[in-house]
């Protein structure tokens, strides 16, 4: 049940943010209209409810939502040894 | 191994490697292993003369190097608490250690028609040179999606002397990838070349009797002896899901550093596996080739008994689309947009060698940093020439560290034939800095 939420969640969150991201820059780049999206109240309610809400929470808690998320990220992945400053020889 | 692509080759190799003693076997539902399907479009374009030239190994170097193949054999169902396969005329085989690697599936185009004789799939080489022999006949093709493949294809056929539509729901080519700026020069070429684009256009059935005659578009009709459909890549987990392995948000299955997948015993690589993004730790999947190889050396010698990590990803791409190539890592300007990342930019036209030296072409450089510590965190670029060691490079970069201030003093080679003066990786992050103190 959880999965198939967070798949849901997911693929529509990352259309829908895409959509909107597309429509600002083919807008600015190149004079364009945005993607041929769906019509109809949920495409609706995710462009004009979920996309503002999404940009005007804080970075820290969206970071939050997206590590909440099952998924390869939550399990152990090694980070990069940190930048050595000093000469090689 | 289930799977006989990079992934599935990958992990034999690295586990014969590992532990020499260990049986390898790999169970496909194809013909063949061991080549480059990324090539197929090259050779329906006629820039590479044969399919025979994609192959890497022949089946007898898989027998001498002790891995056991099993062609056209499909594996049904997996029993991951009793270590067993279940293998179709082959019944029951039990395994110490299994890695995944079934890949990937297109995207169903999701409009009536999907079932007509004439819509092309790029995938097995064997059905490519089927389709090769087909393409000599076809006079009009519409290439649906903008995808990398998309691309590929677009550009091939109309080397191939076809008449090429290319449709796309989105605002410009690969837009959920590169930024519109930078696929520019790319749709310029395109309609220099004779192909005709359709943004913001959604495919809503292929007509045909029998065989595809035309694409209906939300933009009119569009009459055609082919389509290629290059819809995006969707990861295949069929098998994996139906034993109960844990699936994440992408549809892929969830894995970590060692490649191992929530059941013991169990390991998986490549398309059909999700990874974090190492800037944002989002998860994403059906990354390129080269990851699926390396993801299947990971999984292949943790399975033998070997000790082996792979990394969260930064995702250095590029391809040749029309006459140009472009490529980038990590974020761009687009996809850090929709994500909501704060960043600076900065943009540079700079050139590949001596602006005096025959052959020498455009680059664009385009770097995305984070606007405190000016770290980079993506790029992305268009030219005509080295676009893919910039892109590795700055893959790196990202991977490190490195900051605009360290890119604007870098050192960079000058040499007329291969470098210019200005390197415009260095241009393009001064441009940055300076807009930040304006």
């Amino acid at each position: 049940m959880r999965a198939r939420f967070s798949r849901w969640l997911r693929v529509n969150s990352e259309r829908y943010l895409l959509e909107s991201a597309q429509t600002e820059m083919a807008r600015r780049y190149l004079g364009r209209s945005g993607p041929a999206g769906e019509r109809g109240l949920v495409p609706s309610l995710w462009r004009h409810l979920f996309v503002p809400v999404y940009h005007r929470l804080p970075p820290r808690l969206r970071q939050s939502a997206i590590e909440a998320m099952p998924g390869s990220h939550r399990r152990h992945w090694q980070t990069p040894p940190p930048r050595s400053h000093t000469p090689g020889i | 191994m289930v799977g006989g692509g990079a992934a599935g080759i990958g992990a034999a190799g690295a586990a014969r490697q590992a532990d020499p003693e260990a049986a390898v076997t790999v169970f496909t539902e194809y013909e063949d292993v061991a080549y480059s399907p990324c090539g197929i479009p090259y050779v329906h374009g006629r820039e590479i003369p044969s399919f025979e030239a994609l192959f890497l190994q022949s089946k007898e170097a898989y027998v001498t190097a002790g891995i056991d193949i099993r062609y056209e054999t499909r594996v049904s169902s997996v029993d991951v608490s009793r270590r067993e396969v279940q293998v179709e005329g082959q019944g029951t085989v039990p395994y110490d250690r299994l890695v995944l690697a079934t890949g990937f599936d297109y995207a169903d185009p999701g409009v009536p028609g999907a079932d007509l004789a004439g819509l092309y799939y790029v995938k097995n080489i064997r059905r490519a040179m089927e389709w090769d022999t087909v393409l000599d006949t076809v006079k009009r093709a519409v290439v649906v999606e903008a995808s990398p493949l998309g691309l590929e294809m677009v550009t091939a056929l109309a080397h191939r002397g076809i008449t090429v539509h290319l449709v796309d729901s989105h605002p410009w080519p690969l837009a959920e990838l590169a930024d519109p700026d930078i696929m520019r020069p790319v749709e310029e070429s395109w309609a220099e070349m004779g192909i005709t684009t359709h943004f913001n256009t959604r495919v809503e059935a292929f007509l045909g009797e029998g065989s595809v005659r035309a694409v209906r578009t939300t933009e009119g009709e569009i009459e055609c002896d082919l389509v290629a459909v290059c819809t995006h890549k969707q990861p295949n987990t069929r098998l994996a899901a139906a034993a109960g392995l844990e699936v994440g948000s992408t549809g892929a299955l969830v894995v970590d550093e060692r490649m191992a997948t929530s059941a013991a015993g169990v390991f998986a690589a490549g398309d059909c596996t999700e990874l974090p993004h190492a800037v944002n730790r989002v998860p994403i999947a059906c990354l390129t080739g080269s990851h699926a190889y390396a993801q299947g050396k990971v999984a292949g010698t943790n399975a033998a008994g070997g000790s082996r990590a792979y990394h969260a990803v930064y995702v250095p791409w590029g391809l040749v689309a029309g006459k140009w190539m472009v490529g980038g890592t990590s974020f761009g300007e687009t996809l850090a947009t929709a994500l909501g990342i704060p960043f600076v930019m900065g943009v540079a036209d700079g050139i590949s060698r001596a602006r005096y030296y025959p052959g020498v072409k455009k680059v664009r450089v385009k770097l995305l940093a984070e606007p405190a510590g000016h770290r980079l965190i993506g790029a992305q670029m268009v030219g005509g020439e080295g676009i893919k060691e910039r892109a590795d490079f700055l893959g790196v970069a990202v991977r490190t560290g490195i900051t605009l201030e360290d890119l604007a003093t870098m050192e960079n080679v000058y040499s007329p034939p291969i470098g210019a003066l200005n390197e415009p990786i260095s241009v393009a992050a001064q441009n940055a800095l300076s807009s930040l103190r304006r």
